[in-house]
């Protein structure tokens, strides 16, 4: 499945769930909405023709207005690779942990939750991380997060 | 150390004494700096170039450096690489752990100052001479292995102006 | 069989780690033991987690390829490559087909120095010194072929985006080939002394065993992957550069245990120098770098993700560029071993405290990989 069916293949089999956005060269990027997420990741793996069975990533994103929560998926099988996202708003961010799906997700929703404090519902090991044990300064990857010994580059 | 230290008070007062304290001064300074065995201690890039030092084309052995696993055997730690947050309560145990007389080496621009990650992170400790004592300092990210080798060789030449009553 | 003795066994904790000569960096684990036997692995990492992904936020897109260098360090190379490429498909930015020839080139060659540091490293931690010298020797050849065309022997900043930094010197070709012509037969000599030495295969054999179910579950990838039996490799599967160019094999093999993740490294190895050999053949002359504004490089707003195949597996690096910005918003970094730690608690159950060292030097696992 080359690039062209797969923009169509996936909104036309998952209707308004999915929103195809418009990001130029770049592999396909789809907008779906945070309930629908775990539904959506076991349905793309599940379909014998996306059998998306390797999440390579999942990166949060602060935007400046909201967070995201970005997918990497791809197939070792059909070798498709794409990207979907999901946005949430700054007050009580939260998705569903997609574990059930694919098990290695496990660490990077801990790192999402840890760097972003976007919380992850059902994921049963939200424990502290990359940061040191006795961390109490926050979400550091936070457009404004600052602490009194953090410095900026300064600009030329 | 205890009667090593007390040794130059009672040879002192012997007439001629202080020839032995001299000599018995070479001999352990000498012998010190020419036997600096080092911990196995790296975190980043810099532990790469310290292990390329070890090998087979700089040969770290010449200098009679040869590396321990434990701090207990060792004299000398490079903090190869970064140090972060995290990391440095570990790095002052380590340091903690090792017997006296003892060195550090601060090898690269991460435990030089925080190098590369001096702005911007929130995570790394920016000098590794916040946490422990250092004597030497080798900049570079990450320094060559003949710097090193110049690095460890200014120690030895640091070790060997030592006497018995400078140690601490 | 304690128990028929009268003897009970109680479970015990210990701690390995986060120095520890045999983890490679700064790893810890906290293991649950039944005498010898491991019953529960948990990994503590982030000792060297260094806010890459933080300050790239606050660099421009030239300024992003040394931070990059950091990333993983011990195939620089490839770290340069995935961002460049990303920024390259972001912008849609032509590279020149001597740069491309170049990358290629310094890619190979950086995959087996990384290789090669495994092999050291590995060897070193089974209890065999001579390996390690051996490894070390050739790889010093291969970072005097870097240091004559960046300067630098271990973070290069040499892949940009758009083109590499500067031109190989005259006497690369010639070095270059005589390298390749003459590492074969040391490749050899590794196998003499490692693969069929009846205490390296006692340490490895059956050892840390990996399905290929596991594994893709887990998203381990590289030759962890392949040593299990799944012909996957982003060079040929999803295919980036001008790798398609090239004629070599991708090496499989069946058991997915560290003897077999060995035997993978090791045949790599021989690919690589095949494709080196083909790219020096063929290498055109022309430009090296295409057009880039280094100073105020300002994409369209997009976001992309970018992997290629290192020595590790998949690097991945998710970029998302705000509209005519200078700083990107974000830069993830996807390192290899971040998910072959994350499967170490799954496949090292059962398994005596010898075999986590071993176990873990062959998974290949290095921590700024893991932490960033």
């Amino acid at each position: 499945m080359n690039r062209d069916e797969l923009v169509s293949y996936i909104p036309d089999t998952f209707k308004d769930k999915v929103q195809l956005l418009d990001t130029g060269r770049a592999e396909p990027f789809f907008l779906i909405k945070a309930e629908n997420l775990l539904e959506f990741s076991r349905a793309i793996k599940d379909d014998p023709k996306l059998h998306m069975d390797w999440l390579s990533c999942v990166s949060g994103v602060d935007t400046g207005e909201h967070f995201e929560v970005v997918y990497s998926v791809a197939s070792v099988q059909t070798k498709i690779r794409f990207d979907y996202k999901v946005v949430l708003a700054y007050d009580g961010a939260e998705i569903e942990s997609v574990q059930t799906v694919w098990p290695g997700a496990n660490w990077h929703e801990r790192e999402v939750w840890e760097l972003y404090g976007i919380n992850i519902r059902n994921h049963g090991n939200l424990t502290r991380f990359l940061l040191p044990d006795d961390w109490d300064q926050g979400h550091p990857l936070r457009k404004d997060w600052d602490a009194p010994d953090f410095v900026r580059m300064p600009e030329k | 150390m205890g009667i090593i230290k007390k040794l130059p008070v009672y040879l002192e007062k012997i007439p001629g004494g202080n020839i032995v304290t001299t000599s018995l001064d070479f001999v352990f300074s000498q012998s010190q700096a020419s036997s600096l065995w080092y911990l196995l201690f790296g975190t980043a890039c810099c532990a790469i170039e310290l292990m390329a030092t070890g090998a087979s084309r700089y040969d770290f052995d010449r200098l009679g450096m040869i590396f321990r696993a434990s701090p207990r055997q060792s004299d000398l730690i490079i903090t190869a690489g970064t140090i972060t947050k995290k990391m440095a309560p570990r790095l002052r145990l380590l340091y903690d752990q090792m017997a006296e007389p003892r060195y550090v080496i601060a090898m690269g621009g991460c435990t030089v100052g925080g190098g590369p990650f001096y702005y911007d992170s929130y995570a790394v400790e920016k000098g590794v001479d916040h946490i422990v004592p250092v004597d030497i300092y080798i900049p570079g990210c990450p320094p060559r292995p003949e710097s090193l080798l110049e690095g460890c060789l200014a120690l030895q030449k640091k070790v060997k102006r030592l006497k018995m009553n400078d140690w601490s | 069989m304690s128990e028929s003795r009268g003897l009970h066994t109680k479970e015990f904790t210990l701690n390995v780690g986060p120095h520890h000569p045999s983890t490679h960096g700064v790893c810890r684990f906290v293991l649950k033991m039944e005498g010898e036997v491991i019953t529960h692995v948990t990994p503590v990492i982030g000792y060297l987690h260094r806010a890459l992904e933080k300050i790239c936020e606050n660099r421009t897109y030239e300024q992003i390829i040394p931070v990059t260098d950091r990333f993983e360090y011990c195939t620089a190379m490839s770290c340069n490559m995935a961002f460049s490429l990303a920024t390259e498909k972001l912008a849609g930015i032509e590279v020149p087909e001597r740069a491309e020839y170049l990358r290629v080139i310094m890619l190979e060659l950086n995959r087996i120095s990384s290789h090669l540091i495994w092999l050291g490293t590995t060897s070193l931690d089974l209890g065999a010194l001579t390996p390690f010298l051996y490894a070390f020797r050739e790889r010093e050849y291969i970072l005097d072929l870097f240091e004559m065309t960046c300067g630098q022997r271990l973070t290069f900043n040499y892949i940009r985006p758009a083109g590499v930094s500067r031109d190989i010197p005259p006497e690369f070709i010639p070095k270059c080939r005589e390298f390749i012509d003459m590492f074969n037969d040391k490749i050899d000599d590794y196998e003499r002394v490692l693969t069929e030495n009846p205490i390296f295969i006692a340490r490895n054999k059956n050892i840390g065993i990996l399905p290929p179910d596991v594994a893709i579950a887990y998203a381990v990838s590289g030759p962890a992957l392949r040593a299990s039996g799944v012909k996957f490799d982003l060079r040929r599967d999803d295919p980036y550069s001008i790798y398609d160019r090239f004629d070599f094999d991708i090496p499989t093999r069946e058991n997915g245990d560290c003897y077999d993740r060995y035997l993978i490294r090791i045949q790599e190895m021989r690919e690589s120098t095949k494709i080196v050999r083909q790219a020096i053949e063929q290498i055109p002359e022309g430009e090296i770098r295409g057009k880039f504004n280094k100073m105020n490089f300002k994409p369209p707003a997009g976001e992309v993700y970018c992997r290629v195949e290192n020595s590790r597996g998949e690097l991945g690096i998710y970029l998302q560029a705000a509209d005519k910005e200078k700083k990107p918003l974000r830069v993830k970094m996807r390192g290899g071993s971040f998910n072959q730690l994350q499967v170490m608690p799954v496949i090292c159950v059962g398994h005596k405290i010898a075999d986590l060292v071993a176990i873990m030097a062959s998974m290949d696992i290095i921590m700024p990989d893991v932490d960033r």
